[in-house]
């Protein structure tokens, strides 16, 4: 008995878990930078996302747009992160 | 006329910020017989509390008219003692003037003089149906598909035909009888207008309720050896009899 | 000819969205141009199913209100040919889908697919009703349980009522019985509703009963359509129901116990 359920188990051991864990980690995070700044935070970063994929296939998480409200003035950051293979292709 | 020019505005976009339509309930109704009855309290109670949960914050028209000919003085305290027990009296139908009066007085809408029910004053329970014309055999509805869970299907006039199954949770109305050549699984109401006369045929019965004249049965009252078996329902003496068809 | 199909159910976590993916999928493999529109505004998982979550720029809410092209939120499949899909918003609410606007959306996707697969919220909500108001056929994923089934009679009583084919005295919308999780086990040990008692209450024909089967939750992991796993019954069975979702005549599979054999045998008195 002990033989076939380390035979099943063997043959059906998979990692679906791990994949799952890991693809929600990136999306709370990403779900969470939305609250805070003003409304048009996540449509003003879809639309920089859209310019820039036009030249550049990047992923959603590459563009960050973080907004700082001050006393004086407020600060609009804007992180993008260019995949390391295009900067390669680039410098050849 | 105006409904209609409202709807219209609305559609616009600009409009009205709310919409008047007509709509169909199905409501009980209490008819009152012998008021100065000493028992009339007590048994009023007793039917409440038989089942609770059918009479919970359900509306209810008051039927004044087998004694509109009396003083309506006894209608504040049925209004009382119905909210008491959570039953929510709506309006009155089939009143005289004064009866009329004295609805508006305790906050009660005055129904139209309902369809079929007794109009002579002199008439009241037993006996009356035989005298007066019944509205059944005449042209009804027909339906052929099922009539689930949160629908309500309403003949007005005459008898309802039902080809498909009526849902737990569904409701089927009619002025005449009511046949349902599927199982019966909802809640059926056969001479919703007062015909006592009225019957319910169904193929399987399983129903929630069945109600005839506004008389009313609910499904834990129906003989167990009945449930799932071709039935005819009628109305004897004020109760409602469930037989088995050949 | 394209059609608009509504999967809806009601109750939620009967399995909707796993069902539209999969058989969103299964005809685009079939060679139909198909887009899966995601309803559930706020609560947006078919992009997760579809494993696309991070290739979402806009949504439909995007395209309804703030002047987006259809085009640029539209996601193509990487894996399979003919399948888009349009994700929704997951910081806007219900009321940001218009009546006006999501009529518009399906005008235009109809001119350019063959199946348009409306994954609805569960509830009677705005949502749901958005979902199904356009719809020419119903999927009702149901599962062998009886809320489960009261709830899919009364969307049944809500298609038939409240469509827009109802409104407007069309055809009925055409009716689907989809059963997930069904157990076999649990349906012989008489645990669970069978299929045929299901039937009797709701009385519409059935597309497929999907088994209860673990590769369902796999793939839900991995982001893929349990289609695309070919070992696996729930994705066959989607496939199967597909296909008679195209008119194919194919024989329910999974409903009736297997003959089994000796290793058959030898599991079952091992496990």
């Amino acid at each position: 008995m002990r033989f076939f359920d380390w035979f099943r188990l063997s043959r059906r051991r998979d990692d679906s878990a791990d994949k799952a864990r890991e693809r929600l980690t990136v999306l709370v995070a990403l779900d969470r930078q939305g609250g805070g700044g003003p409304d048009f935070l996540p449509l003003l970063q879809k639309e920089l996302l859209e310019v820039i994929r036009k030249y550049v296939e990047i992923d959603q998480d590459k563009v960050n747009v973080d907004f700082q409200s001050g006393t004086g003035f407020s600060t609009l950051e804007v992180n993008v992160e260019l995949p390391n293979r295009l900067l390669e292709a680039r410098a050849s | 006329m105006k409904l209609s020019a409202a709807e219209e505005a609305s559609k616009a976009g600009g409009g009205l910020p709310f919409q008047i339509r007509g709509s169909l309930q199905t409501l009980l109704s209490l008819k009152i017989l012998r008021p100065d009855d000493p028992a009339f309290f007590t048994g009023l109670v007793e039917k409440v509390a038989h089942a609770p949960d059918f009479f919970r914050n359900a509306p209810i028209v008051l039927d004044g008219g087998a004694v509109k000919a009396k003083s309506p003085d006894c209608l504040a305290e049925i209004v009382e003692r119905l909210k008491e027990h959570r039953v929510v009296p709506v309006g009155l139908q089939n009143g005289s003037a004064a009866w009329n009066d004295a609805a508006v007085e305790l906050g009660l809408a005055i129904f139209g003089a309902g369809g079929a029910s007794v109009d002579d004053p002199t008439v009241a329970g037993r006996g009356a149906a035989a005298a007066k014309p019944a509205p059944t055999g005449r042209p009804g509805r027909v339906v052929r598909e099922p009539v689930r869970g949160g629908q309500q299907v309403v003949a007005a006039e005459g008898d309802l035909v039902v080809m498909a199954p009526v849902s737990s949770g569904a409701e089927v109305a009619a002025a005449g009888h009511i046949h349902v050549y599927a199982p019966l699984r909802g809640r059926a109401f056969a001479g919703m207008n007062g015909d006592e006369q009225a019957m319910i045929f169904c193929e399987q019965l399983h129903a929630e309720l069945l109600s005839i004249a506004g008389i009313h049965l609910v499904s834990e009252e129906i003989d167990p050896r009945l449930l799932g078996k071709r039935v005819r329902v009628t109305l004897v003496a004020e109760r409602l009899k469930v037989e088995p068809l050949p | 000819m394209s059609k608009v199909i509504v999967v809806t159910s009601g109750k939620g976590g009967v399995g909707k969205t796993t069902s539209a993916a999969a058989i969103g999928t299964a005809l685009a493999l079939r060679g139909k141009k198909t887009v899966i529109i995601d309803f559930d505004v706020g609560l947006r998982n078919l992009d997760l199913i579809m494993g696309c979550e991070r290739r979402v720029v806009f949504d439909f809410i995007n395209v309804i209100n703030d002047g987006i092209r259809l085009n640029q939120a539209l996601i193509k499949d990487k894996r399979v040919e003919n399948l888009s899909i349009l994700p929704t918003s997951q910081t806007r609410d219900k009321d940001a889908l218009s009546q006006e606007g999501v009529e518009k959306v399906i005008d235009e996707l109809r001119k350019e697919f063959d199946y348009i697969i409306c994954d609805s919220p569960a509830g009677i909500e705005k949502g749901a009703y958005m979902a199904l108001y356009h719809a020419d056929e119903a999927i009702v994923v149901t599962n062998p349980e009886v809320s489960s089934v009261r709830d899919s009679d009364r969307i049944l009583g809500i298609l038939s009522s409240k469509s827009k084919r109802a409104e407007h005295g069309d055809a009925p919308v055409k009716t689907h019985l989809l059963l997930t999780r069904y157990d076999l086990d649990r349906v012989q040990r008489g645990e669970m509703l069978k299929l045929d008692d299901v039937l009797e209450i709701l009385a519409i024909p059935v597309l497929g009963v999907i088994p209860q089967c673990g590769s369902v939750l796999q793939a839900s992991n991995l982001g893929m359509p349990v289609v695309l796993d070919d070992k696996s019954k729930a994705g066959q069975a989607y496939k199967d129901a597909a296909a008679r979702l195209l008119g194919e005549d194919i024989e329910l599979r999974f409903v009736n116990p297997e003959k089994r054999g000796l290793v058959d045998w030898l599991f079952r008195r091992s496990a």
